[in-house]
């Protein structure tokens, strides 16, 4: 009967449908890890949460307007890569500010470790990221004609703003020596940051 | 006269500017020219060049500005310069992210050059890489690598990339350069796989990822790897979550040995300096004699550490193993997802893949993307089609109908450092619907439908007739009978069923009473008979009738008397 070559030949296409289908799954394992990553994330803002009790009242006056950078991101197309990179730049500067072992007074050794071993984690997963997406070197050099083209702003200077938010951050824990208080403003922050950039984690998944 | 003052006035006037410069001494002096900064980590140095009068006892001076400041300030280590560079690193610039303003002129006694503005920069951007510090320490099977960051600790350059550093080096064996290898390290961190006895050499640049800046290779360091240790170190460790335990193995050769293990935090490698304080003693792994031993696994903190183990035979002790790194998430087990399968159409198979399961109630809280994989075959032979998917619905088309399909799916997570999967899911067969059957009964019940409509109005039509034939009849006559009788009168009385027409008759003489008159005068008789007969004649036909009717009456009496 000819019934059977028939079916063959209309199970070739779904077939090889999958066959690409499967090599697109493989290819998008970082997609993945950003999902690892709003979840290390979320995990990490609820660690800064819990680590004190409450913020000290009598801090509050020593408070002092960072001036967060919100516009790096809120520009209306923002690449998959430069929302990877400003990520990455973020989780490292403030990996930076809570490695200061300065702090052992203000809060309990458990918990910082666990911020630190949490940021670290949120690294590392950028880190394989943006290690694979450097090694599509032409791509890259493309994309920045084209991003330079459409004005949008170059990723150096949005890295700038960052670098010089959180040298805002040092430069208040150095001023106010490291105080307790100084501290708890600098975690709520913190805080205040992450809550910012996890809302682009939703972008990341999409594209 | 006064014209004349006039024109020495106007003179003066317009030769007062050219007048003055002279009088200030000499030719003018030319600003310098392309002025650069060089920052290698925290040293900045300005150069420039002279204009191209060589001119001698020429110095130069620059000035500095900064956003918030509103005049210019005298750069220090840069004031009276003879040469064409100055370092003015001794400026403590509290930020290295601003932009910096510079200008340079050129002083000869009193007179000065106009200033020359270097563009604006910001140091950071401009920073290149200095030289590293390299120490390092040999084992027989590794060596020990320690690098400090470019700048000094209080760099304010590197400040916040402190622990951002990472360090490419290219190691070699002295006697052959085509052996070599290329390795990321840490700040601190361990080469290993080298053989003993033997001299290395390598060299060490630093990277920071983003903004991506790589510096310059430090010089060759050299160094010779120690013999063979008396006691080796184990090798090929390995950790594996099972139950609640995580199941600690290892690999040694020897017999009669203890071992002792120790952990440390990931994050600790970032961090330059040494750390040799921060290592760990991992509970019911210290003095074990076996090469595996099992720990709790509330022994870990969540998060990603690093594992080594020591070796020892009572004298001595081995250098430690290669470390290993671990993460807890390994120790998640991910449950079998709950398959169901159900036929769509005749050649269709719909699966759905719901939520794993611990047990019959209770349903898993699972935080990662799980992707499946899902095996589907025929039940009769053994060709299997795996489908890897993300979404949690199949639908399997271009089946064969009336077939037994069965399928059985596994979850499983993809990280890059480690896959984790779960067992597969019990196996759900299901059959696929008839062929064409819905389609054939479709057209089959359409058909007969139709058919049996059309029977049931036929049936009805011909009943209404009959009812019509016998309840209801026509008075018209049929057709043929029309032909033939087209005169009315006779027409009338032959269809005419509906009355019948009588005439009045009267009866004038009875039968009996006519044949006794014959006998006694039949002359009178023949004329009374001719008469009676002429009246008779003209009434016989009504007289039968009445004579019938007469003898029934007749009757009609004699019965009741």
């Amino acid at each position: 009967m000819s019934a059977e070559p028939d079916v063959i030949r209309k199970c070739m296409w779904p077939v090889c449908l999958m066959g690409l289908f499967v090599t697109g799954i493989l290819s998008l394992d970082c997609n993945l890890l950003n999902v690892h990553l709003r979840r290390v994330t979320w995990k990490n803002l609820s660690l800064l949460r819990r680590m004190s009790k409450s913020f000290p009242i009598e801090c509050l006056r020593e408070s002092k307007a960072f001036e967060l950078p919100q516009e790096i991101l809120s520009h209306t197309q923002p690449l998959t890569r430069d929302i990877k990179e400003a990520f990455y730049e973020m989780s490292r500067q403030a990996f930076h500010i809570f490695i200061q072992d300065t702090f052992k007074s203000t809060w309990e050794e458990k918990h910082l470790r666990q911020v630190q071993i949490g940021l670290d984690q949120q690294l590392q997963y950028l880190e394989q990221c943006l290690e694979e997406e450097e090694e599509n070197e032409d791509m890259r050099e493309v994309a920045e004609d084209e991003r330079t083209q459409s004005g949008t702003p170059v990723p150096q200077l949005r890295n700038l703003e960052l670098r010089r938010y959180f040298n805002r951050i040092d430069r208040f824990l150095k001023d106010k020596k490291y105080s307790h208080c100084a501290w708890e403003i600098v975690r709520v922050e913190i805080r205040r940051c992450f809550y910012f950039f996890n809302k682009f984690t939703a972008l990341l998944r999409r594209k | 006269m006064l014209a004349l003052l006039g024109a020495t006035t106007l003179m003066l006037v317009t030769g007062a500017p050219w007048v003055l410069p002279a009088a200030s001494g000499g030719t003018n002096l030319k600003s310098p020219e392309n002025g650069r900064v060089c920052i290698i980590d925290d040293n900045f140095i300005l150069q420039w060049n002279s204009s191209r009068e060589s001119v001698r006892n020429v110095t130069f001076s620059a000035e500095y500005k900064i956003p918030g400041m509103d005049n210019w300030k005298k750069l220090p280590g840069c004031q009276h310069i003879t040469s064409t560079e100055c370092n003015f690193s001794s400026v403590k610039l509290k930020n290295v992210y601003e932009k910096i303003e510079l200008r340079i002129r050129a002083e000869k006694g009193n007179s000065t050059s106009q200033w020359h503005e270097v563009k604006p920069f910001i140091p950071f951007q401009e920073a290149q890489i200095g030289p590293l510090d390299v120490h390092l320490e040999a084992e027989d099977k590794a060596i020990v690598i320690n690098v400090s960051p470019p700048g000094t600790k209080d760099s304010i350059m590197w400040a916040m990339d402190h622990s951002s550093f990472i360090y490419s080096l290219v190691i070699w064996k002295n006697s052959s350069r085509l052996e070599e290898r290329t390795e990321t390290v840490y700040s601190r961190d361990k080469i290993y796989n080298l053989s003993p006895e033997t001299t290395y050499c390598l060299k060490v640049k630093a990277e920071l990822r983003s903004p991506r800046r790589v510096g310059f290779y430090s010089p060759v360091y050299c160094i010779n790897t120690t013999e063979k240790h008396k006691v080796p170190s184990p090798e090929n460790i390995r950790i594996d979550a099972k139950n609640q335990v995580y199941v600690l193995q290892w690999d040694y050769a020897r017999e009669n040995t203890t071992f002792r293990a120790q952990w440390s935090h990931e994050f600790l490698k970032r961090i330059p300096g040494s750390h040799s304080d921060k290592w760990k003693q991992i509970p019911n792994c210290e003095d074990v004699k076996t090469t595996r031993c099992v720990i709790p696994q509330n022994a870990f903190p969540e998060g990603i550490h690093r594992i080594r183990v020591q070796a020892s035979n009572g004298n001595s002790t081995s250098f430690w193993s290669e470390e290993k790194i671990f993460n807890t998430e390994m120790k998640t087990v991910i449950f079998p997802p709950v398959i169901s399968m159900k036929s769509v159409n005749d050649d269709s198979l719909h699966v759905s893949i719901g939520a794993p399961k611990e047990s019959e109630n209770k349903s898993v809280n699972q935080p990662y993307p799980l992707i499946y994989e899902v095996i589907f075959w025929e039940n009769t032979s053994n060709a299997e089609r795996k489908v890897v998917e993300k979404r949690t619905d199949v639908t399997f088309p271009n089946l064969k109908p009336l077939t037994v399909y069965c399928v059985k799916a596994r979850a499983f997570t993809e990280n890059g450092k480690w896959n984790k999967s779960s067992v597969f899911s019990a196996t759900v067969c299901e059959k696929t619907k008839p062929g064409n059957t819905s389609k054939t009964w479709l057209i089959a019940g359409i058909c007969t439908a139709l058919f049996s409509i059309i029977v049931i109005i036929y049936v009805v039509k011909v009943l209404l007739r009959c009812i019509n034939y016998v309840f209801f009849p026509s008075s018209k006559p049929p057709s043929t009978v029309d032909e033939y009788f087209s005169e009315w009168p006779v027409r009338n009385l032959l269809l005419s069923t509906s009355e019948e027409q009588t005439e009045r008759c009267s009866i004038i003489e009875n039968a009996n009473t006519i044949t006794v008159i014959e006998e006694t005068n039949p002359i009178e008789d023949h004329k009374k008979y001719n008469s009676q007969t002429s009246q008779d004649s003209g009434n016989y036909s009504n007289e039968d009738e009445n004579s019938e009717s007469k003898i029934s009456e007749e009757l009609l009496e004699q019965e009741t008397v």
